[in-house]
């Protein structure tokens, strides 16, 4: 009995760890072409939860609603490069980390004014009666975020491998100024690789929403474990995310299960850490050599 | 001289003394509380200033360190039954030690990995904070009360001038360090990690220290924190505090203690000024106007990107609108955290002290303190007796990337007291090999001996062995002055112990260094340029300025990695003359070189690499006759071989 209840619970929370997996996706899109990341990336997926809802409850049709959040999502994702990203990028500093936080204290600040400080819950036509399975209940609902968390990372890199501007994104995510030289303009691929970022952000948004509610803090504790399977995965490690994710969502359902669901934070950050002294690279990530 | 010291020193008497006489004319609880909190902002915000000013890193762990200082003091009163001093002690040491420790795992980052490192320890410690309750009673909060101070009851205003006591403690301790070689090296391992280990200054020891210290001062101000409010909630420290604390560096100026005291006051006063709906339109009126100004004035001399002028602009002119608009202000704080701290960030990155620092200093026509006259270079760099024989001897030596055989294979022994020449087409392996001798990579196999010993491994202490080096792509520490880039790379003058420095009592070594480096930027011809900083040499300048700073290792092997590489031709002269110069004073140099007449000028042996193998060696004269050499630079020397090939 007491087995199928871990299983149980691995299983819950590894479904979890796709959403951590998609965000941290997002991660990888900017830092391979431009060295960033957008540290308010929580707000994003947050603003484009709530203006999900809000298409929601104007009568907008759920699978309607889906193209239009993802779109609200680039336009965030564009927005967060140009006001705090390519100016860092111009002068080859580091000042984006802030300007990014900053960026999403003002959503955060803007949720909390527009939508109000309240969870509300997300209306979705996908049922969450538990299906089981060999004695594991899991919910179509909770099937729906695998579905949508790989339909997204496939679409996105079959578009980096089949079409001429994914080429160049892979071009420059290779070595950005032999891609300029070859007329590649680094400075768009790196709004494209933002504002295909904010649309995995939405994604994520609009995935998770049904279950955990919406509300301005909804995505404070997303975020850090976001962090935890990309750096623990390594910033360049592809598909490598999709496993840390799995494993860390697993174990944290287990830790909130042992110990209390206070701890429930915990082992991402143990691990975050612990991954950044051992290997700063991640586990998939290849070491980069030195250059002087 | 004494004009500078007179005002500076002045400024900060009359700042002080000022502060500690409003109590006695303003008997009013309010005003005190403020100043209270000033005080103990000064000491976190001088801490903070640490990691991201010095250090240059986007530190988001200092509200945790705040934090645990808090309830570390609480705690060993209410726990433990311990004094004021012992419990401050007792939170100072916590921010010591656990600073010391998140440093240890985020030494080897840089900028978002070190500022995720420090996101996850505030997660971390909000999250033991609320949860362990037994201790800390979770959320529900923990009450601290104020202990005595050897056994006298403190009252209010006791309190206030206690916290002003170890602020103005906390501002000459780091006045003194900062200004010495600890702040040097801060601010080289900022610039350039890779040089700051090349050049024995180490990374490793700088950065923790760097790091505990401001953490300690973090914690030291959380003890106070405690018991001027006498109750701790964990949700205080968090997020949102951490970005009110980086608006205060960042606003008040960085690497600047005046900065740190003007972002506390500012820290401090933030509530009052969005309680207060007239002052804040005032205020970001104001805010408004300047960047308009300033923005318009850098867009017409182009001195500002169009960016840099619009952004904030539009960021303060938010931040108006929204103030006529919205109904409450509270409501909106955080928003208008972020518009304040946007607008800085873009519009006026060096803050308001180093906007008013530049101002001043024109305003009172201040001149830095006067130089030392330089040092004789004999005392600087003894001219040393030639010994004879080998002294560094490569065996063997491989580097491998993946399937890149970058060298591969190559023995060269330098004799001492020459120059050994090392050239060979691009790609052929030179920097690699000199990368390997210098430590930056591990060599795949080979042997490596220095005075027939075995290498040490790592740039940090291949540098502490004896060995220094230039870099082909300059690595400078570029904020640093020219004197301050070789006084960094000092070797054996920095012997006071850190407590000492702290004390201030490290100034003697101070002027024996700056002659010293004096003596060096002279040899280079870079004395006249001590004071600019290394960004705004000239290109050969800098070049320059590379040679004096490994000269400053005073080693026994000079490594010199294509010195001459974009110089125009009255600087390549130069560059011989000043190699020369450096050979006659015993030093063994490695020169790696593009330019055959620099080389035959110079050289006493050359070794040519080709495809990471030793092609040839001998004298200039005989390298450039070698067939295999000509072939490498050339292609092939006949047609048959030619046909061959093709075959």
């Amino acid at each position: 009995m007491n087995s199928i209840i871990i299983v149980q619970m691995a299983v819950s929370g590894a479904m979890m760890g796709l959403v951590y997996a998609l965000i941290a996706y997002g991660f990888q899109l900017t830092f391979s072409t431009s060295k960033s990341i957008n540290f308010g990336q929580g707000e994003l997926v947050m603003l484009s939860a709530f203006f999900s809802l809000t298409l929601l409850n104007w009568g907008v049709p759920y699978w309607l609603m889906v193209p239009g959040g993802l779109l609200f999502g680039v336009i965030l994702g564009l927005a967060v490069e140009r006001a705090g990203v390519r100016l860092a990028l111009e002068q080859k500093s580091e000042g984006w980390i802030l300007l990014t936080i900053i960026i999403g204290l003002l959503g955060f600040s803007a949720a909390e004014n527009i939508w109000g400080r309240d969870d509300r819950p997300f209306p979705t036509p996908i049922s969450s009666d538990a299906l089981h399975f060999f004695g594991i209940s899991i919910t179509p609902l909770e099937i729906s975020v695998a579905v949508g968390v790989f339909a997204v990372m496939g679409l996105i890199e079959l578009f980096k491998r089949k079409t001429l501007l994914g080429k160049a994104f892979e071009a420059v995510s290779a070595d950005r100024d032999a891609a300029e030289l070859m007329g590649i303009s680094a400075t768009r691929t790196v709004m494209l690789s933002y504002g295909l970022s904010g649309m995995v952000a939405a994604m994520a948004g609009i995935l998770v929403s049904p279950i955990t509610t919406v509300g301005p803090t909804m995505a404070s504790a997303l975020i850090l474990k976001a962090f935890s399977v990309a750096v623990v995965a390594g910033l360049e490690s592809g598909f490598g995310v999709v496993i840390v994710g799995i494993f860390l969502g697993a174990l944290e359902s287990l830790t909130s299960f042992y110990l209390g669901s206070g701890w429930r934070e915990a082992p991402g950050l143990i691990l975050l850490i612990l991954a950044l002294a051992v290997r700063p690279n991640g586990i998939f990530g290849k070491a980069s050599i030195r250059k002087v | 001289m004494l004009k500078r010291l007179l005002l500076i020193r002045g400024a900060e008497i009359v700042a002080f003394t000022l502060l500690a006489t409003i109590p006695l004319v303003v008997s009013n609880s309010y005003v005190l509380g403020l100043l209270t909190l000033l005080a103990i902002y000064g000491i976190l915000l001088i801490g903070l200033d640490v990691t991201v000013g010095y250090l240059g890193q986007v530190n988001l762990a200092h509200a945790a360190f705040l934090g645990l200082g808090a309830y570390g003091a609480g705690l060993s009163v209410s726990l433990l039954g311990f004094g004021m001093l012992s419990a401050l002690a007792v939170s100072m040491l916590i921010g010591l030690v656990l600073g010391g420790l998140l440093a240890f795992p985020a030494l080897r980052l840089e900028g978002p990995q070190f500022a995720l490192a420090t996101l996850s320890f505030m997660a971390l410690s909000a999250t033991v904070l609320n949860e362990w309750e037994s201790l800390t009673f979770g959320a529900q909060g923990l009450t601290v009360s104020r202990p005595a101070l050897f056994a006298h009851a403190v009252n209010a205003q006791g309190f206030y001038w206690l916290c002003l006591i170890f602020l103005a403690l906390v501002w000459m301790a780091m006045r003194n360090l900062l200004s010495s070689q600890w702040g040097r090296a801060f601010e080289a391992l900022r610039d350039s990690p890779i040089a700051t280990d090349a050049m024995g200054i180490g990374t490793y020891r700088h950065k923790v220290i760097g790091f505990a210290l401001g953490s300690a001062l973090g914690s030291l101000a959380g003890g106070l924190y405690a018991f001027n409010f006498q109750y701790l909630q964990p949700l205080s420290f968090t997020y949102e505090l951490m970005v009110i604390l980086l608006l205060g560096v960042v606003l008040g100026g960085r690497k600047s203690l005046w900065g740190a005291f003007f972002g506390a006051s500012l820290v401090a006063l933030l509530p009052n000024l969005l309680s207060n709906r007239l002052l804040f339109e005032i205020i970001s009126a104001v805010g408004l106007l300047a960047a308009l100004f300033a923005g318009i004035r850098g867009l017409i001399k182009k001195t500002t990107r169009p960016f840099q002028a619009i952004a904030p602009i539009i960021a303060l002119g938010m931040l108006v609108v929204g103030g006529i608009l919205v109904k409450n202000t509270e409501d909106w704080r955080k928003g208008i955290f972020a518009l304040m701290l946007f607008s800085v960030v873009v519009g006026l990155p060096e803050g308001l002290m180093g906007f008013a620092a530049r101002f001043l200093t024109r305003l009172f026509r201040i001149d830095p303190p006067a130089l030392p006259p330089a040092a004789a270079l004999d005392t600087v760099l003894p001219a040393k007796v030639q010994d004879i024989g080998p002294l560094l001897q490569l065996e063997g030596l491989k580097r491998y990337f993946g399937g890149v055989k970058a060298v591969d294979g190559v023995s060269i022994t330098v004799q001492a007291g020459q120059i050994h020449g090392l050239i060979g087409p691009n790609g052929s392996g030179k920097s690699t090999a000199v990368n390997v001798i210098s430590g930056l990579y591990a060599p795949t196999t080979g042997k490596m001996m220095l005075h027939g010993k075995a290498l040490p491994m790592g740039l940090f202490n291949v540098a502490r062995a004896g060995v220094s080096r230039t870099f082909q792509n300059l690595q400078l520490f570029s904020e640093l002055s020219a004197m301050d880039n070789v006084m960094v790379a000092l070797k054996g003058v920095y012997r006071t112990p850190l407590p000492l420095v702290l004390l201030g009592l490290a100034k003697g070594e101070e002027k024996r260094a700056q002659a010293d480096a004096l003596a060096l930027l002279e040899l280079v011809g870079l004395r006249p340029h001590a004071r600019i900083s290394a960004k705004d040499l000239t290109y050969g300048d800098q070049r320059f300025l590379e040679i004096a700073r490994a000269l400053a290792r005073k080693p026994e092997l000079l490594i010199l990695d294509e010195p001459a590489a974009g110089l125009a031709l009255p600087d390549v002269n130069k560059l011989v003359e000043i190699i020369r110069r450096i050979h006659q004073r015993g030093i063994t140099i490695i020169l790696i070189e593009h330019h055959m007449d620099v080389v035959s000028e110079l050289c006493d042996v050359v070794t040519v690499l080709d495809g990471g193998k030793v092609i040839a060696e001998g004298s200039a004269e005989e390298v450039k006759r070698d067939p295999k050499v000509i072939e490498a630079y050339l292609g092939t020397t006949n047609e048959t071989a030619a046909m061959t090939v093709v075959k």
